[in-house]
């Protein structure tokens, strides 16, 4: 049978991508004590010193392997459970409680780390190169004052997938109907150097509940990946007229070639007229929306196949451009090539999509229309 | 060193069908860019630029000078009516090739 369409499942990357990664809100790792991230396939320790500086070090001992994300912050050091050895911040070994001296080999891995935007980010690159500053997401101006709600902060994890699936999301149309239950009334991509971007305008469908909204609400999208890992997504969500604007970070970090660890927050602006706890609320609200679908994307992950090979029809995005442009964090910095950088521009057609999609809604709410009145009509004689 | 590697040499040929086939150059009326250009229907564009291309686009150097507004350049609409006359001359099929 020759013209069966096979899946290649491809050979998953060794390497971790090159980026920034986000661990988190830098809030969660100030109370003084260690803290363990699975990342890269190891386990790393944060803790916070003496001046309030995230430090970021492999979490297994150079002296006989202990474990620091279960010793204790001594001063601005990590001191080890095992046998007191203190560890800096710059990843080199600065004490020894009973040894007349330090071996002058001590040094360990460390990530270089800073707190951006209220979150705690980590640099990782396998060819060990400095922070590169050019590539750090933006700053977003506004969060972490008044005029914005505190970040809610969810965590996911899926533990057999490989994280491009996740990212494949960004060209993703189609799914935005049956995975999060709203019709994409419009769908761009852009990729330009390090950032790929999805534009979409999106109303909620009406036929079921639990997806990104209702037929009352419509979503205006903007979500760039900054890098392999960090999205940032400016929401215009127009409830009945009345429009909010919510900034949601999504972003992940690989724990294993086939895991990875999904972190999400939400802050609103706080609308005029409304007092800081309906805000709150409202940011809550809309976390729980996107908590729902996220939800529901791993659920597809941790069920499907991984594919190298997608097969597409006219109503797809870019998928081969997409990863086309990802695999730039996949190669030695000097083996990036102008077709993975080069601006692509990419708008799907949605118009016949949506046409169908509206008749089988409607299709829905008939059916469910004559079985209420069916139910109705029965209850009536109860 | 590629690094998601296909195990199936028929992988590669989709590669090249979904990024490369069918583009036609089109170049802004307005400025020196050259751009590939692929129209599957009238609502659908995918344009393919260059760094060249990029460098020459006036529209783009314009917008890298305002303060405002996020780092991603939205479509470029003289580049854009540059693709609709070509489209109307007829320089650029529409309708796709079994998917792609
Ligand atoms: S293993 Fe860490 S101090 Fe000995
Ligand atoms: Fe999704």
């Amino acid at each position: 049978m020759t013209d069966t369409r096979l899946l290649d499942a491809g050979t998953p990357p060794e390497r971790f991508a090159r980026g920034w990664y986000c661990l988190g809100l830098a809030r969660e790792f100030t109370d003084g004590k260690p803290h363990k991230v699975d990342a890269f396939g190891e386990k790393l320790v944060v803790w916070s010193d003496t001046q309030g500086n995230l430090n970021v070090l492999d979490a297994y001992c150079r002296h006989m392997g202990g474990d620091l994300s279960q010793g204790t912050v001594k001063g601005d050091e990590i001191a080890c459970p095992f046998h007191d050895w203190r560890w800096g911040g710059d990843g080199r070994c600065k004490q020894i409680p009973y040894a007349r001296r330090v071996p002058l080999r001590a040094r360990t891995q460390r990530y270089p780390a800073l707190v951006h935007n209220g979150m705690l980010m980590i640099w990782h690159d396998v060819e060990g190169s400095e922070p590169d500053m050019e590539v750090l997401p933006p700053e977003l101006p506004g969060i972490g004052t008044d005029e914005y709600t505190d970040w809610t902060w969810e965590v996911l994890d899926v533990p057999t997938a490989h994280c491009r699936e996740i990212v494949d999301n960004v060209v993703d149309m189609a799914h935005f109907f049956y995975i999060h239950l709203a019709f994409p009334t419009n769908f761009r991509n852009v990729f330009e150097g390090h950032v790929a971007t999805q534009f979409m305008e999106s109303v909620g469908r009406p036929d079921v509940a639990g997806g990104y909204g209702d037929q009352d609400m419509m979503l205006k999208s903007e979500a760039s990946y900054y890098g392999p890992s960090f999205m940032i997504n400016w929401l215009e969500v127009d409830y009945k007229g009345f429009v909010t604007e919510v900034v949601l970070i999504n972003c992940h970090v690989p724990t294993s070639q086939n895991s990875f660890k999904l972190q999400y927050g939400v802050c609103v602006k706080k609308p005029e007229g409304i007092d800081d706890a309906t805000a709150e609320y409202i940011g809550k609200k809309y976390s729980d929306m996107f908590k729902g679908g996220f939800e529901q994307d791993v659920h597809i992950w941790l069920n499907k196949a991984p594919v190298q090979n997608p097969l597409l029809c006219e109503e797809d995005g870019p998928v081969y451009q997409l990863r086309r442009w990802y695999e730039q964090f996949y190669v030695d910095k000097a083996d990036v090539v102008a077709e993975m950088t080069d601006r692509f521009e990419f708008e799907v057609d949605t118009t016949k999509a949506n046409e169908y999609w509206r008749k089988e809604v409607e299709e829905n709410l008939a059916r469910k229309a004559a079985e209420d009145a069916l139910a109705g009509a029965g209850s009536e004689h109860a | 060193m590629a690094s998601f590697v296909p195990t199936d040499p028929e992988t590669i040929e989709d590669q090249r069908r979904y990024t490369q086939a069918r583009l036609v150059e089109v170049a802004c009326q307005d400025c020196l860019a050259v751009v590939s250009v692929k129209k599957n229907s009238d609502h659908h564009t995918s344009i393919q630029w260059s760094e060249r291309a990029l460098g020459a686009c006036a529209e783009f150097a314009r917008m890298d000078h305002e303060t405002s507004g996020r780092a991603v350049h939205t479509p470029c609409q003289r580049l854009s009516a540059s693709i609709e006359k070509a489209v109307r001359d007829g320089q650029i099929p529409i309708g796709a090739e079994d998917g792609y």
